[in-house]
């Protein structure tokens, strides 16, 4: 007995080595399925007011190159506008039509102006944080744009800070679209360049062109449908055979993304509470 | 009051990695992975206990600033685990001196030895824990090589800087 109380004490980093390999261990994996709880992350009170403060000194670097990109985007916005309204005008006469037509747009949705804090694009698995939380409206599962093009999901959100789920990370899976012919797929993700993801599952018999644009198709409720995505860069077969898989050149930027928006669903728990029935009734 | 050194070493080197050094990829893979220099310079004479415990929080501490529950974690007390077994077979004191390993210390040469082996035991442990696979072999060893070697100039760089204090 002796021999052993001295043998546990003489070898107890050993032990101390396997609890603190075991704890870290549970956290990395079960990080996968961590809603409940954003204390280890980046959504951490303490964490989230070191990277705002840095965040308010670096912010400023990109400035010029942002202010570039939205003058190039107003522009553009804005002969859309003209055309459209002129179009707009040969079918109806009276003014008040433009007006409901972009009440309806995003009638059901709800804008949150959000900053990105900290971000990163190199690993298997990116994530974002942005500034806002619970606190101010967000909740998981709303989705998040930028200036260019669609940026990711909700994830995990803490008190004042949250976390996304960027198209660069191996677990996002958006529904998309090709804009002309309206043919749907997924769009993922799988490591590499941050400027690339595919759209998998388009069926053979879609008709497009390199080149066409990619928009979010509105079959969830987390983007409403015709959100810019990107453009079909290249086309191979899946692995299986039966389908296409799109190289899609992604219209965001993410290494150098500043100022997103958030889009809260008014409709969105009513079609995912019927979504999920139908789930359960399905063996 | 040596506490009190050690653990402003500690907040530096944690800020420096989170706000600095993790959105360094130089040329998309190296990332330098400056803070287990902390680990390495901790007195030879500290309990492996405490050195693993201080492994432990620097790990987590860096994880928590870049979304990585655990992964620095499990990868600097892995790292602190082994790091007594291969000072004392670098170095050229008697083992039951109290020093703190350094270029002036240890000399250049067992120093090299020991921080190259402790950094690309780090970052074998740290890229096979955050790939998770085998399937892009030749992106995991170009990872670790790359991580390994920035990492190790940069540790020879500061320390013989320090030296000459």
């Amino acid at each position: 007995m002796r021999n052993l109380i001295n043998f546990l004490l003489k070898y107890n980093h050993w032990f101390v080595f396997v609890l603190l390999e075991i704890i870290s261990l549970v956290l990395l994996f079960r990080f996968n399925n961590y809603q409940g709880s954003a204390f280890f992350t980046s959504a951490n009170y303490v964490a989230g007011l070191v990277y705002e403060a840095s965040n308010q000194v670096t912010r400023y670097f990109g400035l010029t190159e942002v202010n570039k990109d939205l003058t190039a985007r107003n522009v553009e916005l804005e002969i859309e506008v003209e055309r459209l309204s002129q179009a707009l005008e040969q079918y109806t006469q009276d003014t008040t039509g433009i007006a409901t037509l972009r009440e309806n747009a995003l009638k059901d949705y709800v804008l949150y102006d959000a900053r990105v804090v900290n971000n990163s694009i190199t690993h298997p698995n990116n994530f974002i944080t942005i500034d806002k939380g619970s606190a101010d409206g967000i909740r998981p599962e709303m989705g998040v744009v930028c200036g260019n093009g669609v940026v990711g999901i909700i994830y995990l959100t803490g008190q004042h800070h949250s976390i996304v789920l960027p198209i660069l990370n191996s677990k996002s899976s958006i529904s998309c679209k090709i804009k002309r012919t309206s043919y749907f797929g997924f769009l993922k993700w799988d490591g590499g360049s941050s400027q690339y993801a595919y759209v998998k599952d388009m069926p053979r018999h879609s008709e497009f062109t390199l080149g066409d644009t990619i928009v979010t198709s509105g079959y969830s409720a987390v983007f409403p449908a015709g959100i810019p995505v990107g453009t079909v860069d290249d086309m191979t077969d899946s692995h299986d055979g039966l389908s296409y898989l799109l190289k899609v050149k992604l219209f965001t930027d993410f290494a150098r993304l500043n100022d997103v928006r958030v889009l809260g669903s008014f409709n969105g728990t009513e079609q995912a509470q019927l979504e999920d029935s139908i789930r359960s009734v399905q063996p | 009051m040596q506490y009190i050194i050690r653990l402003k070493w500690f907040i530096i080197l944690v800020l420096l990695q989170a706000l600095v050094l993790n959105h360094i990829h130089f040329e998309q893979y190296a990332t330098p992975l400056l803070y287990i220099y902390f680990l390495l310079k901790i007195n030879s004479g500290n309990s492996r206990k405490g050195l693993l415990l201080w492994a432990f929080f620097l790990g987590l501490c860096i994880d928590v600033f870049s979304n990585t529950p655990g992964l620095n974690a499990a990868a600097s007390v892995l790292t602190a685990f082994c790091r007594p077994w291969i000072l004392r077979l670098f170095s050229l004191r008697d083992t039951t001196e109290n020093f703190e390993p350094g270029i002036y210390q240890m000399g250049f040469t067992p120093f090299f030895r020991y921080t190259l082996t402790l950094v690309l035991l780090h970052a074998v442990i740290l890229n096979l824990l955050d790939m998770f696979s085998f399937a892009k072999p030749q992106i995991l060893l170009l990872k670790i090589a790359s991580d390994a070697v920035i990492t190790l100039i940069l540790i020879l760089c500061i320390d013989s800087v320090r030296r000459k204090k």
